[in-house]
């Protein structure tokens, strides 16, 4: 499965990006994160539980290894979840620009999924897929946002 | 397959089953079960407890209201399909049940419980948004109406609050030299549809379109209304050329179609443009014929 996408932030990229090497942020970004702990400089491990409508949010392991970092322009992640539904594997791209007073975000990522969920589910893959992520950006947003007020605050 | 452990509670009332609901957040009600006992049998749902809806009365039946229709939520597909006041009032309806899955789904399936569910490719509640029906929740504090245009907000994602069930769907009455189309594309009949169509189109005394809605579903997160395509068609003679233009807009611009394993968006969007054409010179066909 191929998902690829843009997001805009409204920030210059180094605070975008400081934003997403941040697992505290990634935690409450990340829809149905448990936990997510930087356990090695470019490695995350953490558990999330994700259910959509009918389907009972069951908890998987997910661990996110960063490569290829360029600050504040570009990385490579490889996704590895596993949970009693399934399984997911693959790389995503993460790029950054900035265009005027914000950053253009453009990802793409290559996933494989497999399991009960792949089997049952494949036909919504996508869609849920695209909602979660766009779940996840938005929330990163609002965390953007919130950095920034607290920062213009007089200390 | 077998589901996980339930709790099973079976209400006399609908006042009861909402404050069953209400005191219980894990429970989910239990209308035709088409979907979510399957998803239960899976173990990909898990609630702790149903609550099943079959002897509430209050969600049985179908009448006329005014110039339109009152119908339960508790309805089955198959009485959709076969009663006599929505043949006359909303034949819409009878005409997007067959596509349905199979006959023993439709048995037991409900109009009210394939809302509820919500599934991004399911044909009804597309239906709802082409006739511009009214559903009717009721949950701990009270009763209320939603429109289905802000009904479904996402995949598998309703405006039904906690507790609150879906009790009837009202739908409007049916307007003079109007007529109605439904299109959909599936591999093999009763699989879930690659694209669909359905739509309401009625004529002014030009026999230019007065007003038209069109439905799209299994081309995104939920039921899409083609609203550009609407625009595009309001007050215009409803010609072959205008029929083409309008079906080319709801396929470009008013979907953003998946690619999965069954289609690419491509190949969505391609359907999308046939077979809203189709259902165009359907409803127009009906329409002209319809008098009034």
């Amino acid at each position: 499965m191929n998902v690829e996408g843009s997001h805009r932030f409204a920030a210059a990229p180094p605070a975008v990006w400081a934003l997403l090497m941040d697992p505290a942020v990634l935690a409450k970004a990340m829809p149905g994160t448990r936990r997510l702990e930087r356990v090695a400089p470019e490695r995350y491990e953490g558990v999330m539980a994700v259910g959509i409508g009918p389907i009972t949010a069951a908890e998987f392991d997910l661990v996110i290894t960063l490569s290829e970092l360029v600050p504040p322009r570009s990385y490579t992640m490889q996704i590895d979840g596993k949970g009693s539904f399934g399984f997911t594997r693959g790389t995503a791209q993460v790029e950054l620009a900035a265009e005027g007073d914000v950053t253009v975000m453009r990802y793409q990522a290559e996933l494989q999924v497999g399991g009960k969920i792949a089997a049952l589910g494949q036909r919504l893959l996508d869609s849920v897929s695209k909602l979660l992520i766009r779940q996840g950006l938005e929330a990163l947003s609002r965390e953007l946002e919130r950095k920034l007020a607290e920062g213009e605050r007089p200390a | 397959v077998k589901p996980p452990r339930f709790e099973y509670l079976r209400p006399e009332t609908l006042g009861e089953a909402v404050s069953l609901l209400a005191a219980r957040p894990d429970a989910k009600p239990l209308a035709g079960g088409q979907s979510l006992i399957p998803a239960m049998n899976f173990r990909l749902a898990a609630p702790a407890a149903l609550v099943d809806l079959a002897r509430l009365e209050e969600l049985r039946g179908v009448r006329a209201q005014g110039d339109g229709l009152r119908i339960g939520a508790l309805t089955t597909h198959r009485e959709l399909e076969h009663n006599p006041l929505i043949a006359g009032h909303a034949p819409l309806l009878a005409q997007a049940v067959p596509h349905i899955a199979h006959p023993q789904i439709r048995s037991r399936g409900t109009l009210g419980g394939s809302l509820a569910h919500a599934d991004p490719a399911a044909e009804l509640p597309a239906v709802m948004l082409a006739l511009g029906a009214l559903l009717e929740l009721t949950g701990p504090s009270g009763t209320r109406q939603v429109a289905a245009d802000d009904f479904f907000l996402g995949l598998f994602l309703t405006a039904l609050a906690p507790g609150e069930l879906i009790t009837a769907v009202t739908l409007p009455g049916r307007p003079p030299r109007s007529g109605d189309g439904f299109q959909e594309f599936a591999r093999r009949h009763g699989d879930y549809a690659l694209a669909g169509v359905t739509l309401r189109l009625a004529l002014d005394g030009a026999g230019a379109v007065h007003t038209v809605r069109i439905a799209l579903f299994g081309v995104g997160d939920g039921p899409v209304r083609a609203g550009q395509a609407e625009q595009a068609l309001r007050g215009r003679a409803p010609d072959p050329a205008a029929r083409a233009e309008a079906a080319a807009i709801a396929a470009e611009a008013d979907c953003d179609p998946p690619s999965d394993i069954h289609a690419s968006a491509a190949y969505r969007r391609q359907l999308v443009r046939v077979l809203t054409r189709r259902a165009l010179e359907a409803a127009l066909t009906r329409a002209e014929s319809s008098g009034g």
